[in-house]
């Protein structure tokens, strides 16, 4: 089901601003998948089993155990996971 | 000072877009994982006729064999002249008992990452499932204890931190293909991404 109005189209739109902002590609994905989750818990956007897929990856990818430095391909994921987020985005 | 000039016969051996090191990069994605060996298992199952479970110690009893050979990443180093140790995938797939229908497989890994291959790729005398780099144990941040060693494709399939096996009668996306990465990765095609 896709979500429609005002929170919907403000939901997706900040959220390909986030995507899209100049910076680290990790902090871009952090920022973008709080405000996802934020959208979701509103009701304004709906977890579709592709970004449900895509956030827990995303999670994965940036999992920071104590002591180790995020591995090298944590930036190349998050650039790959929010491009694939942001093509699923009108179907939330 | 800088490595000898590559030879004539070395320069072939390097697909097109690949530059040679003699370091072995660590590339990965989150963080290592930190694998307790009295626990882990390795899980064969899927189109198979005989499904089964390994612990280590069991692994460990396995035959073993050694793969001479370069590697190549999708980040564009090739590493010549390597020596992987391990187990033969070939030796696996006999145990397993491979259905007719089994056409693909997906190595399923540590913290959910996974690889996909045809069967017809992994089906090769050169695939191991590897525990060793120059007759030393891997290292966890190159897979260790066990990785899955693709010489012929981008070293992304050769999935780290391996804990499965599943045999499929059809093509199930992996981790980076699923995001963009090229599902064949044949390093001498060049097929690094979906889009080109």
């Amino acid at each position: 089901m896709t979500t429609s109005g005002v929170g919907a189209a403000a939901a997706r739109s900040e959220v390909r601003e986030l995507i899209a902002q100049k910076g680290h590609a990790v902090d871009n994905a952090r920022a973008a998948t709080a405000r996802l989750e934020a959208a979701f818990a509103a009701g304004d956007l709906v977890r579709t089993p592709f970004l449900d897929q895509a956030l827990g990856d995303l999670a994965t990818a940036l999992d920071q155990e104590d002591g180790q430095r995020l591995g090298g391909k944590s930036a190349e994921a998050s650039r790959f996971i929010l491009r694939a987020v942001d093509r699923a985005l009108d179907d939330a | 000072m800088g490595r000898a000039p590559l030879t004539d016969e070395q320069k072939k051996r390097v697909p097109p877009g690949q530059y040679v090191t003699e370091k072995f990069p660590v590339l990965h994605y989150g963080s290592v994982p930190r694998i307790d060996l009295a626990r882990w298992d390795l899980r064969v199952y899927g189109e198979v006729d005989n499904p089964f479970t390994v612990t280590w110690a069991e692994y460990q009893r396995l035959p073993r064999k050694s793969v001479h050979t370069d590697i190549h990443c999708v980040t564009r180093w090739t590493k010549l002249d390597t020596d992987f140790q391990g187990v033969a995938i070939q030796h696996i797939l006999g145990l397993a008992q491979l259905r007719p229908t089994a056409r693909f497989v997906v190595a399923h890994c540590e913290q959910g990452y996974t690889a996909n291959l045809p069967l017809s790729v992994l089906d090769d005398d050169d695939v191991l499932l590897a525990d060793s780099f120059d007759g030393k144990p891997l290292e966890p941040e190159h897979g260790g204890p066990l990785r899955l060693f693709v010489p012929k494709r981008y070293f992304w399939k050769s999935a780290k931190w391996i804990r499965g096996l599943e045999f499929l009668d059809h093509d199930q996306l992996g981790f980076w293909e699923r995001y963009g990465y090229h599902n064949d990765a044949d390093p001498w095609r060049e097929e690094r991404f979906a889009d080109g």
